[in-house]
This record gives structure tokens, C-alpha cells and sequence, in this order.
């Protein structure tokens, strides 16, 4: 139902109201004074009712719309957050995965020219099991955890 | 007459309830979703040379750095959407 009907509503309810109990001295009006007081008070109550439940909506309404605001301003820099964060771990990987490739590269072409490397080589041809041993356990601790 | 009276001042009284708008955290992107390797690699053989466990140290390593920039992007990214969710629920 269109607004306009409750306040209708209201402006007769407080038109019956001033007549059933100020302008009872009219003849026409002092005739049916208590049925005018009683339909109007009754017409009155409900459409003060409805006035404010009408107030209270758009009271709402204003609310929510300020929160979906909020809400879709704050979905737009969660956004912006996961791209930047995002490119900055792609950046960052791919400088540890090229760097890690470096390292493999000098170690294949300068380490092993290296003159105390290649010493140490002939002294020590294989590294003792023992360490091996340790190295391989320290890599695979986390089976451990999961088991 | 009075307890219409009575009804009608009740009436006026306001109700009061949340904002029917519910926030959703957000999702996090799937590149940060993505689980360490299980198994580092380890060496094998009888006759590994001082070169062949440096280079083995290198490739774990390079796990761990890899790991441990998604591990702290993980925790920037919480910390980064917690913000902007509480800030957009104040």
C-alpha cells in the first residue's frame, strides 16, 4: 500500500480526534461525539503505529544501505590487498628459485676449480655415511611429525 | 479512553535489532593456499662428495626460503583482511 494512505490516515485520525474532544459544542459533532472520539482514537492509534513503523524502515533502510557501502569499499581493498600480496610472493619465489639456480650454476662451473676445494676432494673423496645419515634425517623429520 | 492512551504512548516505543547485513571474510588467494613440498631432498649414494652435499643443502634451502615467503605472506595477509574487516564492521 502506498505511504500516502497512512498518512491520510493520520490527518484524519487527528482531524476526528480535535472534533470528537474540542469542537463537541457543534451541534452535528456533539450528536455522535463518542463514536467520533472512539473510531478516531482507534483510526489515530494505527496509523501512528504504522507511522512509525514506516520511520523505523527508512531509519533501516539508510543503515543498511551505509553498510553495504562500507562492506563493498572494504571487498575492494581486500582485493587490491591479495593482488599486492600476491605479486609480491610471485616476486619474491621467483628471485629464491633463480638465486637457488645461480648458486647450483657456480657451483657446478667455480666451486669445483676451487684449489682448496679440489684439495679437500682428494683428501676426503666421499663424504663419511654418518653424515650423510644426519643431513637425510634432519630432511625428512617431518614424516616423523606425521606419522 | 485511558487505556487507549495508555496503548497509543506504547506504541511510539521504538524496536531496536542488528543491520541485517552479514560480512563474509574474505577468501584467501589460492597462490598462498599452496602446501610445502612434504620431502626435502636428501643424499644418496657411496661415494657423495663435499660438492654433492652443498648442492643438495642449496636445493633445501631454496625450499625453506620458498616456503617461509608464503608462510609470512599467509600471516600478512591475515593480518591485512582481519584489519579491513574489523575497520568495515566499526
Amino acid at each position: 500500500m502506498p505511504e500516502w494512505v497512512f498518512h491520510l490516515m493520520l490527518a484524519v485520525g487527528i482531524a476526528g480526534t480535535v472534533a470528537g474532544f474540542v469542537l463537541g459544542f457543534i451541534p452535528l459533532i456533539s450528536k455522535y461525539k463518542l463514536p467520533i472520539q472512539i473510531c478516531s482514537l482507534l483510526i489515530l492509534v494505527l496509523a501512528l503505529y504504522i507511522e512509525g513503523g514506516i520511520a523505523n524502515e527508512q531509519v533501516w533502510q539508510a543503515r543498511v544501505k551505509e553498510v553495504e557501502a562500507k562492506l563493498a569499499k572494504a571487498e575492494a581493498k581486500s582485493q587490491e590487498e591479495n593482488i599486492k600480496i600476491v605479486e609480491k610472493v610471485v616476486k619474491k619465489t621467483e628471485y629464491i628459485k633463480t638465486r637457488g639456480r645461480d648458486i647450483i650454476t657456480y657451483i657446478d662451473k667455480e666451486v669445483v676449480k676451487d684449489k682448496d676445494v679440489i684439495k679437500y676432494i682428494e683428501q676426503c673423496p666421499a663424504i663419511p655415511q654418518a653424515i650423510l645419515k644426519a643431513h637425510n634425517d634432519a630432511a625428512t623429520m617431518r614424516n616423523e611429525v606425521t606419522k | 479512553m485511558k487505556y487507549l492512551l495508555i496503548l497509543l504512548v506504547a506504541m511510539l516505543s521504538a524496536c531496536s535489532t542488528v543491520v541485517p547485513v552479514t560480512a563474509k571474510f574474505p577468501d584467501i588467494p589460492e597462490r598462498l593456499l599452496e602446501k610445502c613440498p612434504f620431502k626435502l631432498k636428501t643424499v644418496e649414494g657411496e661415494t657423495v662428495t663435499i660438492i654433492d652435499l652443498t648442492k643438495t643443502v642449496t636445493v633445501n634451502y631454496e625450499t625453506y626460503h620458498t616456503c617461509a615467503v608464503k608462510n609470512d605472506a599467509f600471516i600478512e595477509w591475515y593480518n591485512i583482511q582481519k584489519h579491513i574487516f574489523e575497520e568495515a564492521g566499526k
